[in-house]
């Protein structure tokens, strides 16, 4: 490495500039036009042996080279005797070694080369990622197709997972923001392999066997997409792919199917006792899928309500006036092939708490029944379409998106249209959009925080909480022992 | 808007530096003011990381004022004279009425021992309630906000950290304009508004961080271990000088550390320098200079004495111990990295700075894989500005009954084994080539060179990111050795027992 320190001489520039006075207000300000198209995802697709596809792209700026794997497996595969199971795979595709290598040896080595080999399940994909220097790119890829292909699960790995994993269970109902995360989840979709759980009984169940079987009926060429980007020529990376993949076999797995039937939530308070001094709250009821046609008027009705930060609605009433919270809004959430969540949330001290829900029910009817402003509309709609462009920022996250698209099956020209789909959202879209899809006559309001403060609520907005419909305890499970949790 | 032809002529410095066989360039500006502005031009989309740092923390406050940096940087967004409000005279009217009665609400309830006059307390918040409501027609709601995202702003935020604090917004490349318009705007023209219901979320914050479970000690390990320095205290503050600190307070805190002499602004991404520079001349240029800032005047004394503390509470069970190190920039930094790294390097879950927790360290390897004794355990090595910190943090396997204690010697005889024999060259060779690693990849991404090179600029430059690799390159095992007996000594140590309360 060269170690030199170069400090050139300073340089003096002449800049002649035009229209650079200065302004002293931002409505003096004209801003030259720009113009932006979206990458073309066709121009980075590729084809592979054995039908593995991908998209790359070279950026040859930085000796770096990121690549990723995304399989169509994911936690809704597995089955409810063995939830967890995705999370005893996350830790042990590498630390469980390859037939040839033992997991630590991967582990050393991609540490060594200062890369970074990570593996991750989620809901319904998986994502194996390797990032090394381009100099490395050889014994990066032999280590990532490795553990792709061919991982062992050797018991002590699996084992020390399971330990760890069921040592975690512990902490599940330690935060109240991952008590009500959960819970509320489960108070919408209800008994569904969304939101099965894991105890120890199942993490126990998971065998070095289970984790081999799974892998081999879901990790095959025609199930996975690679993404790439860094300093490479594309068709020596080809080359170099095509040579891993010409051994890797497929699989016909029997297609999965889910119930898209959820259960209907008696609308109400749900309460989870917590000694603690404020209430964290979400509340609301299912969502849409972001391929509906709605997907483009309820973004830009949720921004408005409570999706634009500083801008919105909810943000503007409970934190800025009122100074009741630090961190409230709306959000609606979208998962591949169900429906998502909508829900108003606000952390409050308890004695606010009774209030702070009031405000968020009051925005939601309002939205509904009054059309929005042209300025609010305005604010929503430039705003998508001004940062239209920061999605593409960095290679590698733009690949990702490319082989998102493709993995759900959604419009490969999802992003080509984009703007001229937000521009087209007009103020009646918008009402309407809010009339669809949020209901607050509907809504389960969840609670975690402690009861009587919370119920007692304050000079300015008394209690107590059954304001808002008939209030249900919720007890939640240690799932350490399967037992109810003693509250305090 | 008034159009003419400006001729500027620009002292901009280009320099680069090299370490891991790549050039980070970056183009200079010495404002006359004593603002710097940093430039570094990245191909890409069309779009500009903008990000103001000034050189003022939580380490620049005192007892009485603890939290003060951070509400100021909410007050940041409370407006400005021409911004977040119709009619400035007829609103600053009403608002010095707010401070009067507030002053007087606050001299009644704060100073006298009683908590003051209950009836009187009661008329003057009706007085202050009044007040708010007829101030509120003449206030525009976060208008900067809402201009940022108008025009495409991401990354849109700000952040108080012990040593700085920092202002975010990413915008379209032809939109630059109106980030240096506003920032200029609010470092000359703050204007707090609502500066009392913005207390009010504050606290609400700090409730929030009180219920992530643990953190009430962890505050109170931090304060022990820091006794001195004004690092003894969190960024969120203590709760009685968020009730009790005064709008004066924060006009004073903003015109001591809220000048162009103690501000970095830095630009990153799709722009053109020159163009850059002139307008950053234009609109930060027209700031007077304050007067100069002086740092902060105690560090850590030696504390010659072993400390330890036990807490209960609804966390996991752990064990923190924590060592002073020297600063950054000290010539021990580097080889205290590479301890950390040693003990606690990688596997692979991303890049969080040298240390951690991860597959590949000793730690893990020992306490966690073979003996079995706990669930993690990590080492990492802070230096911060003035005064640094190395910590160890583990959680024992308590279905095999470990108990922290047990995890506190299995670390100390990893500790005695390097003070004896150091690392091994491949440990230490991974951790160059790790730190040159996490070098080049500070530079993919836009934000996160922004964020680095600016903050390093307030303390030892933006130079001091590719020094500190060189310094790592340079670290031999008699360095690891020698820090290792220097720094891993029981009266420089602070242990921690956190014990979950049982019977939740």
């Amino acid at each position: 490495m060269k170690k030199t320190l170069t400090l050139f001489a300073a340089l003096s520039l002449l800049v002649v500039s035009f229209g650079l006075a200065q302004v002293e207000k931002p409505s003096d300000l004209k801003f030259s036009p720009l113009s932006y198209e979206p990458p073309n995802p066709q121009a980075f697709r590729m084809t592979f042996a054995n039908g593995l596809r991908g998209y790359i792209q070279e950026e040859r700026s930085l000796p770096l080279v990121n690549i990723s794997a995304v399989v169509n497996f994911g936690k809704l595969t597995v089955a409810r005797d063995k939830a967890g199971l995705e999370s005893i795979l996350s830790d042990t595709l590498i630390k469980g070694g390859t037939k040839t290598r033992e997991g630590s040896a991967v582990e050393e080595r991609i540490d060594f080369l200062g890369g970074s080999l990570d593996f991750r399940v989620g809901e319904r994909t998986s994502i194996l990622s390797l990032s090394v220097l381009s100099r490395d790119l050889d014994e990066g890829l032999a280590l990532f197709f490795d553990v792709l292909m061919h991982p062992e699960f050797r018991e002590n790995a699996v084992n020390l997972a399971k330990r760890r994993l069921t040592e975690q269970l512990r902490q599940a109902n330690d935060a109240p923001g991952m008590v009500l995360a959960r819970e509320y989840e489960k108070l919408l979709y209800g008994d569904h392999p969304l939101t099965w759980q894991a105890t120890k009984k199942t993490y126990d169940a998971v065998l070095p066997g289970d984790l081999k079987a799974v892998h081999g009926r879901y990790f095959f060429p025609k199930n996975t997409i690679l993404t790439a980007s860094g300093d490479f020529s594309k068709a020596d990376l080809k080359a170099k792919i095509n040579k891993f993949a010409a051994s890797w076999s497929n699989q016909s797995p029997a297609p999965q199917s889910w119930s898209k039937t959820f259960p209907a939530v008696e609308p109400g308070v749900y309460f989870i006792q917590k000694a603690i001094n404020q209430g964290y709250i979400s509340l609301g009821h299912l969502g849409l899928e972001d391929t509906d046609p709605d997907y483009y008027a309820v973004q830009v009705m949720n921004f408005i309500l409570g999706g634009g930060s500083f801008t919105s609605r909810i943000t503007t009433k409970v934190r800025s006036n009122e100074g009741l919270s630090y961190n409230q809004g709306s959000r609606f959430t979208y998962r591949w092939g169900f429906p998502g969540t909508f829900a108003g949330y606000v952390q409050t001290k308890s004695a606010t708490v009774g209030y702070a829900i009031s405000l968020i029910l009051n925005e939601f009817d309002r939205i509904r029944k009054e059309p929005v402003s042209d300025a609010e509309m305005e604010t929503a709609v430039n705003f998508y379409l001004e940062s239209f462009s920061d999605a593409f920022q960095s290679p590698q996250a733009t690949m990702a998106t490319f082989a998102n698209l493709e993995m759900t099956g959604k419009p490969m020209d999802y992003y080509k249209t984009y703007r001229q789909k937000i521009k087209a959202v007009t103020k009646a879209m918008v009402q309407e959009a809010a009339r669809k899809y949020i209901h607050p006559d509907r809504a389960a309001v969840l609670i975690v925080g402690d009861f009587d403060p919370c119920n007692a609520g304050s000079d300015k907005f008394p209690g107590p909480l059954d304001k808002f419909g008939t209030v249900r305890r919720i007890t939640l499970i240690d799932p350490l022992t399967g037992e109810p949790v003693k509250t305090r | 808007m008034k159009r003419f032809l400006t001729v500027l002529v620009l002292l901009l410095a280009s320099a680069s530096i090299l370490a891991a066989g790549l050039a980070l360039d970056v183009k200079e500006l010495v404002l006359s003011n004593g603002m710097k502005i940093l430039m570094i031009p990245k191909a890409g989309v069309p779009r500009v990381v903008c990000h103001v740092y000034y050189k003022v923390g939580s380490i620049n406050e005192r007892p009485g004022i603890t939290g003060i940096a951070h509400v100021h940087e909410h007050m940041m967004f409370k407006g400005t004279r021409m911004l977040g409000v119709t009619d400035f005279d007829k609103d600053a009217a009403l608002d010095r009425k707010i401070d009067e009665v507030m002053d007087k609400i606050y001299r009644e309830k704060y100073w006298k021992s009683d908590g003051g006059d209950k009836a009187q307390l009661a008329q003057w918040q009706k007085d202050y309630e009044e007040l708010v409501q007829s101030e509120k027609p003449l206030i525009i709601k976060d208008e900067l906000w809402t201009l940022y995202m108008k025009n495409g702003g991401t990354g849109l935020n700000a952040s108080t950290g012990n040593e700085s604090t920092g202002y975010y917004v990413t915008l379209p490349s032809n939109k630059v304009e109106l980030q240096m318009l506003l920032e200029s705007d609010r470092m000359a023209n703050a204007y707090f508004r609502e500066f009392y219901s913005e207390k009010d979320v504050v606290m609400e914050e700090r409730r929030l961080s009180e219920n992530s479970p643990g953190s009430l000690f962890n505050e109170q390990v931090n304060a022990a271990f820091y006794a001195a320095s004004p690092y003894h205290w969190d960024v969120i503050g203590w709760m009685d000088d968020l009730r009790k600190m005064t709008k004066a307070d924060m006009v004073e805190f903003h015109d001591t550390y809220y000048v162009p002499n103690n501000c970095v602004a830095i630009y990153v991404g799709s722009f053109d320098p020159a163009a850059l520079g002139a307008m950053a001349e234009k609109y930060f240029g027209r700031i007077p200079r304050g007067k100069d800032v002086e740092p902060i005047r105690t560090f850590e004394p030696p504390q010659y004495s072993e400390k330890r503390m036990y807490g209960q509470g609804p966390a996991p069970t752990g064990l923190q111990l924590m060592f002073h190190i020297p600063p950054e920039g000290h010539p021990d930094a580097a080889a205290l990295s590479v301890v950390a790294d040693a003990l606690g390097a990688g596997g692979g879950r991303g890049f969080r700075g040298m240390g951690g927790g991860g597959g590949t360290g000793r730690l893990y390897k020992t306490l966690v894989r073979d003996k079995e004794l706990a669930v993690s355990a990590s080492a990492s090595s802070r230096p911060q500005w003035y005064v640094g910190a190395f910590q160890f943090s583990a959680t024992p396997r308590v279905d095999k009954s470990v108990l922290p204690e047990d995890l506190e010697k299995a670390i100390w005889a990893e500790v005695e084994k390097i003070k004896k024999e150091g690392v091994t060259p491949d440990e230490i060779q991974k951790a160059k080539n790790r730190s040159e690693a996490m070098f080049i990849r500070a530079l993919d991404s836009a934000m996160g060179l922004a964020m680095r090179a600016g903050r390093a600029e307030l303390n030892r430059g933006w130079r001091s990111l590719a020094d500190d690799v060189e310094a790592v390159k340079r670290v031999s095992n008699d360095d690891v050795k020698r820090v290792a007996a220097k720094y891993f000594v029981k009266d420089n140590s602070l242990t921690a027992i956190y014990t979950r309360m049982m019977g939740r």
